[in-house]
């Protein structure tokens, strides 16, 4: 059910609650396309040891890598966000010392490393640079665990919005926001609300703040291009979003709200691959087998065969809820499996449920 | 006795069952006598359908006798928060309308998390003249990632804000989180290798590098032993055509058993300690009813631990 997306488009972004395994999903996505004689390259969030060892992403290479299985091959890297908004901040300072002076900066720091939606942004950033290479046909991304797609989806417009804002300005002069204001109440109000702000945060961090944004001055209508970009290219017929979910039921309902804001957000989503999927006979079709067997262990299969039985029924259960409260197709129903995926062969095995 | 009010972080990664644990504590608690708060982070959480409610609001409300449950979303914490500071409501109204406030919250670093820690410290400490309504506040913590920078928020507003009443605060929140007797972080874990690698690199940051109490971990949905060894070598042995379904089951069962022992032991291991094992229900939906076993089990290791402490 995937396989005209691995032949047509040129974006595939994985989107999903964490932990539904949105990694391998992606990595096996860039596997049958490759299978499918297209030239690809995977985005990495953040994989488990063994996907990353398999992948021979060891060393977190943040380069392309290319990985070679079943006799074709595609490339992976693994997303380093501080150097990746590093790269962004370089190419887009006026100059060389403009850079050095954010990458001094305290809020740079903490904001570059984990705060504010960095990574979803650099993942957003990664994934333009590379659809831009003309290297590759198709660029799979794999999203970082978000709470909701809407953090995930804004983080390019976050920063441009704060530098954007007259908070540029007010942070460097404060007095200057009251030349906003025209009616005396207005200003008094602003007055006092400064003193207290500054009274409050200490003056050090007003400081810093202003250094921040100070340092991105210039840089603004870079930024702003780039997330115009981005957005466009997300809303591209080129694009599809893919909704990866496991079959637990709270799962289920996340992936369903993510879907909710995709839609709400006019985004393309393609349908929905589910993970970990069991699927065992029911045991009033096991009489002649348990037949077989002798007391105690025929009680024991028989138990066993009914509890595994109630749990590919609740995923059953899950999947259809999914898919009438989303409308969404089911591309696929990935087995659960008790291997973990690591290793090639088993990326292989999972990429065949994908075609 | 006069003794203070608990706090419990739980967190984990997706998926894992946090929600399931912090209601299972927050319940067993309240049955044994303690006032409870259970406060929700999640936007989008499902404590409250545990009990068969409606998904909860921004005002507190009743679950059940001693246990109290709200919703803490971050708009409305920094709405609260500057309402309250700033006092009058034509300052907080023209305040909260701007847009340049609104794009400096949204972006500015650990603004909702500090406004969360905040909320926690007024329930905890709730200043002269005013009466502690709860004994433990359980948190349905967001997933490790936010809950380790939720977690760092006070030593990381120190080194930004050295003096004034915000680094007052931070510095009163950062002596709450390292009490050993008011804070515990637990962290809830299943028993495969990407959530247990990320549970043995949380607790290590909380334990070793924030200095905050950590409570045994909880593994959720270990698979039950179901075969002998001898059952296994007589399950192995067989494949006529008419038990091969039933053969592929017990496989399963048995594959599932040895990598939850395997994972169990490697946490154990690396954390030094054993960790509370909760088992795969096999029911279609978990009822609040269900947590009792769970709750007992958490409440036992983490309560009476801080009462021992006392």
């Amino acid at each position: 059910m995937t396989s005209h997306l691995l032949a047509e488009k040129r974006l595939i972004i994985s989107v999903g609650p964490g932990g539904v395994g949105k990694t391998t999903t992606s990595a096996a996505l860039a596997l049958a396309a490759a299978l499918a004689g297209r030239r690809v390259a995977v985005i990495t969030v953040d994989p488990a040891r063994r996907l990353k060892d398999a992948l021979g992403l060891a060393d977190l290479s943040v380069d392309p890598h290319p990985v070679r299985v079943g006799g074709v091959h595609f490339d992976a890297l693994a997303l380093d966000a501080k150097r990746t908004f590093d790269d962004l901040v370089r190419r887009l300072a006026p100059s060389p010392a403009a850079a050095e002076r954010i990458f001094a900066n305290r809020i740079y720091n903490e904001l570059s490393n984990e705060l504010a939606g960095s990574a979803e942004y650099m993942a957003m950033e990664k994934l333009h640079e590379l659809v831009h290479t003309g290297n590759y046909d198709l660029v799979v991304v794999d999203t970082p665990p978000s709470a909701n797609a809407r953090d995930l989806l804004a983080a390019p417009n976050r920063l441009t919005n704060l530098l954007a804002s007259k908070a540029v300005g007010i942070l460097q002069a404060p007095s200057s926001l009251l030349s906003f204001t025209d009616n005396a109440l207005g200003r008094a109000t602003l007055s006092a609300l400064l003193k207290a702000l500054q009274r409050w945060t200490g003056l050090q961090l007003l400081d810093d703040l202003a250094d921040f944004v100070g340092g991105f001055e210039g840089m603004l209508a870079g930024f702003s291009k780039r997330a115009e970009e981005i957005d466009a290219l997300l809303r591209s017929d080129a694009t599809s979003f893919v909704l990866v979910t496991s079959t637990e039921a709270s799962t289920v309902e996340t992936t369903i709200s993510f879907h909710r804001e995709l839609v709400a957000g006019e985004f393309p989503v393609a349908g929905v691959i589910a993970n970990r999927v069991l699927s065992f006979a029911a045991p009033s079709v096991c009489a002649a087998g348990l037949a077989e067997w002798e007391e105690p262990l025929r009680g024991k299969l028989s138990r066993n065969q009914t509890e595994l039985h109630a749990l590919a029924l609740r995923d059953g259960e899950s999947l259809e809820r999914l898919q009438s409260a989303t409308g969404l197709r089911l591309l696929a129903a990935v087995p659960q499996t008790t291997e973990a995926p690591a290793s090639l062969e088993a990326l292989a095995r999972f990429a065949r449920h994908l075609r | 006795m006069k003794t203070a009010t608990q706090i419990v972080f739980v967190t984990g990664k997706g998926g894992v069952g946090k929600t399931t644990a912090a209601a299972a504590l927050a319940k067993h608690a309240a049955e044994h006598g303690r006032r409870v708060l259970l406060l929700e982070t999640a936007a989008d959480g499902n404590l409250a359908a545990l009990f068969g409610r409606q998904p909860c609001g921004h005002d507190i409300e009743r679950l059940q006798p001693g246990l109290d449950a709200v919703r803490v979303a971050p708009r409305q914490l920094v709405e609260d928060y500057f309402r309250s500071v700033l006092r009058f409501a034509f300052l907080s109204n023209a305040l909260l309308a701007s847009s340049t406030f609104n794009a400096l919250t949204a972006a500015a670093p650990g603004i909702s998390e500090f406004l969360l820690l905040d909320r926690l410290l007024g329930f905890a400490e709730p200043g002269l003249g005013r009466r502690r309504r709860y004994d433990l506040l359980v948190v349905d913590g967001p997933a490790t990632g936010h809950a380790l920078r939720l977690l760092r928020t006070p030593r990381y507003l120190l080194s930004m804000v050295p003096a004034g009443p915000l680094s007052g605060t931070a510095r009163r929140l950062r002596e709450l989180l390292e009490d050993d007797a008011r804070t515990a972080v637990m962290v809830v874990s299943l028993a495969e290798e990407m959530s247990v690698r990320e549970t043995i690199e949380i607790c290590r940051v909380v334990r070793d590098d924030l200095g905050i109490h950590l409570a045994r971990p909880v593994v959720n949905r270990v698979f039950p032993k179901r075969f002998s060894r001898a059952d296994v070598a007589a399950i192995e042995s067989r494949g006529s055509a008419a038990s091969a379904p039933l053969v592929a089951a017990a496989e399963f069962a048995i594959a599932r058993r040895r990598e939850a022992e395997r994972h169990v032991a490697h946490l154990r291991r690396a954390l030094g300690e054993s960790p509370v094992l909760f088992r795969q229900l096999f029911v279609s939906e978990l009822q609040a009813a269900d947590l009792g076993p769970l709750g007992r089990t958490i409440g036992r290791s983490l309560l009476d631990a801080a009462e021992a402490k006392r």
